[in-house]
């Protein structure tokens, strides 16, 4: 059994995610301050809360776009087809991180308005704007594998049998012959989720601070990093370097910075080998 | 090929136009907001000449006020008394964002395309150099993984130096799928981050960017090279070995190259049709890369880059600017996407034979 786990790449680089953090987190246990500690604690659950909420919402949006795509195209008037088809190339073309920025910006001037208060709402908005800018490749993924089996006699066999055709594309393509890639595809979003939301949250700590701050959006790994004692312990990183006598104090001295840096670091790189792992174990 | 260049230029149409809408609007806005606050110094007419911090000014404005509208002495005094704090209010506000508040100006739109510019070149130059490593890192990565599933027996290398290559190999993993603010902050103190060429390496190496690109590109490769042609091919002795030292093999110097070519080797045609292929993905990333761009000069905080102009105008409310800007990487992203098509296209009609 273990060794089966051990010879998977994915459920190997599950295991070292999961070891690495808890090691990462049992180092922060003995020589990081509580107070400190407690941030980490939080930013890493507010980060990875957010990055799975934006995995669910990605996959309800893609689901129904693509469902919706697929009925509109079948249908006899383009025009609503087409409609959808100009947005989505529309939203294709903006880049993830402005689109994401603004969306961040907007959930914040709710929030400093006093329009949102909970977590409970501010989380879900947040997650949404996330996904908004990355159910696409989803839509796309979708839309390709039901073409693919549009073309194979399976499809035209099912409804001749009098099978809906609602009933083929969900359950006979995108469930039973598909979920091998959507949750591929789902890993690789929980990536870029983490990615570009520890991106947006560092940006607007940095550069929008005086106006968007911490205050106004919950802590994550982003804005902690983005803090001044995260900043520093990072730049030591380079006094590191040339200094190779001081590598040993970054582990005591400088772990707020370091912590958040590798836990997001850590992250995105066993999350790209658990998906890569994923695609070749079921040759994708 | 015609179809997309319409539904590229309505795209570009209709963004400009609910962009130039939404700039109109906040100009509006601004100078409504403006004319409201002059509309009650105006019913005493052009009070531009009352300086406002002299006592003798003030008195002289009330007196004269009260000569125009006899008998309401009390509303009189109270209406410059608001008036005066306004204007007050107007000279300390502006004097605060003096050298913050700007409009949309020539000046200020030719400081911008000289920002456009450079953010282009920058971008191009990174997307050339990912294109180029994307490829090399996959074909790498295919010959190796060839080679080593037809050695006979495998050598385990000594434990010295197995230890140095995971060490090695893991410290390249957390560069290259560390975002550009954790790479670029942990070597500002020795050197400087801020130069283009920093920016456009940065771009390259971090962000995961690069890797996960190679890995599409070899996934491609790997996709390809199981196609029975391939097979057919090497029945019919068209050279097929992986190793960089055999005549038939394939040499460092073709997996380096720029423009890659492996003549008379099955591979050369794998690599082409993996190639036609990527087409697709170069939008996608495309797209990344402008992201990685704009988070670097963002969080870099790289002065006198658009994306950072772009935060700066955003904090300061400048929204205009901030509008123009995001005009020009929307056309950015627009131009690589027609660029991409048109390649296909170029592409199909030469498989084809069209």
């Amino acid at each position: 059994m273990f060794k089966q786990l051990i010879i998977k790449k994915d459920s190997r680089w599950l295991g070292i995610w999961l070891l690495g953090i808890l090691a990462a987190g049992i180092w922060d246990n003995l020589f990081l301050n509580k107070p400190a500690l407690r941030q980490v604690a939080a930013g890493f659950v507010n980060t990875f809360s957010i990055a799975l909420l934006v995995v669910i919402f990605t996959l309800l949006l893609a689901w129904g776009v693509t469902l919706a795509l697929h009925f509109l195209d079948a249908g006899k008037n383009k025009a609503p087809y087409l409609l959808l088809t100009f947005l989505l190339n529309l939203i294709r073309s903006i880049p993830q991180i402005v689109g994401i920025l603004f969306g961040y910006v907007a959930v914040s001037v709710l929030v400093q308005a006093g329009f949102l208060r909970s977590e409970a709402v501010i989380f879900p908005l947040l997650a949404f704007c996330i996904s908004l800018f990355v159910f696409i490749e989803f839509v796309d993924l979708m839309r390709e594998r039901i073409a693919h089996y549009q073309k194979l006699d399976f499809y035209n066999a099912m409804r001749v049998c009098g099978i809906p055709e609602g009933r083929v594309i969900n359950f006979d393509i995108l469930w039973k012959n598909s979920r091998i890639h959507i949750l591929n595809k789902l890993i690789s979003v929980f990536g870029a989720a983490i990615f570009l939301q520890c991106s947006v949250d560092f940006i607007i700590s940095v550069g929008l601070s005086t106006d968007v701050n911490s205050v106004t959006l919950p802590a994550t790994m982003g804005s902690l990093l983005a803090k001044i004692d995260s900043k520093q312990d990072i730049l030591a990183i380079g006094y590191a370097l040339t200094h190779p006598g001081y590598v040993g104090n970054l582990f005591f001295e400088h772990l707020l910075g370091l912590s958040v840096a590798f836990l997001i670091v850590f992250s995105l790189m066993s999350i790209y080998h658990i998906a890569n792992g994923y695609a070749e174990r079921h040759r994708l | 090929m015609k179809r997309k260049l319409i539904e590229h230029g309505m795209s570009i149409a209709f963004v400009t136009a609910v962009l130039l809408c939404i700039l109109c609007m906040e100009r509006a806005g601004t100078q409504a907001g403006i004319d409201r606050e002059n509309a009650a110094s105006r019913q005493y007419g052009d009070l531009g000449f009352v300086d406002v911090s002299d006592p003798f000014h003030k008195a002289l404005l009330k007196d004269a006020v009260n000569i125009f509208y006899p008998g309401q002495f009390e509303k009189n005094n109270a209406a410059v008394e608001s008036i005066l704090a306004n204007r007050e209010d107007e000279f300390s506000r502006k004097l605060r964002k003096s050298n913050v508040e700007e409009r949309l100006s020539w000046e200020k739109c030719g400081l911008l395309l000289g920002m456009f510019v450079k953010f282009v070149l920058v971008y191009a130059v990174v997307m050339l150099l990912t294109y180029y490593g994307v490829q090399t890192l996959a074909v790498f990565r295919f010959a190796r993984k060839k080679l080593r599933a037809r050695a006979s027996k495998t050598t385990f290398p000594g434990v010295v130096l197995l230890i140095v290559k995971t060490v090695g190999k893991t410290a390249a993993y957390f560069v290259l799928f560390s975002p550009a603010y954790v790479i670029a902050y942990s070597i500002r103190t020795e050197f400087n981050t801020d130069t283009v060429i920093f920016m456009a390496l940065l771009g390259v190496i971090s962000n995961g960017l690069l890797v996960t690109y190679a890995n599409k590109f070899y996934a491609f490769l790997v996709a390809e090279s199981r196609k029975g042609y391939v097979e057919t091919a090497v029945v019919k002795n068209l050279a097929a070995s992986y190793s960089p030292r055999a005549s038939d093999g394939i040499p460092y110097g073709s997996m380096f190259r720029p423009i890659k070519h492996f003549r008379g080797h099955v591979f050369e045609h794998i690599f082409s049709n993996a190639q036609h292929q990527y087409l697709s993905t170069i939008k996608e990333q495309a797209s990344f890369l402008i992201t990685g761009l704009i988070i670097i000069e963002m969080a870099l905080n790289i002065h006198g880059h658009l994306s950072y102009e772009m935060l700066r105008q955003m904090l300061y409310k400048n929204w205009d600017i901030v509008i123009v800007i995001i005009l020009g990487i929307f056309y950015t992203v627009k131009g690589t996407e027609i660029v991409v098509d048109y390649l296909g296209y170029r592409a199909e009609k030469r498989i084809e034979n069209k």
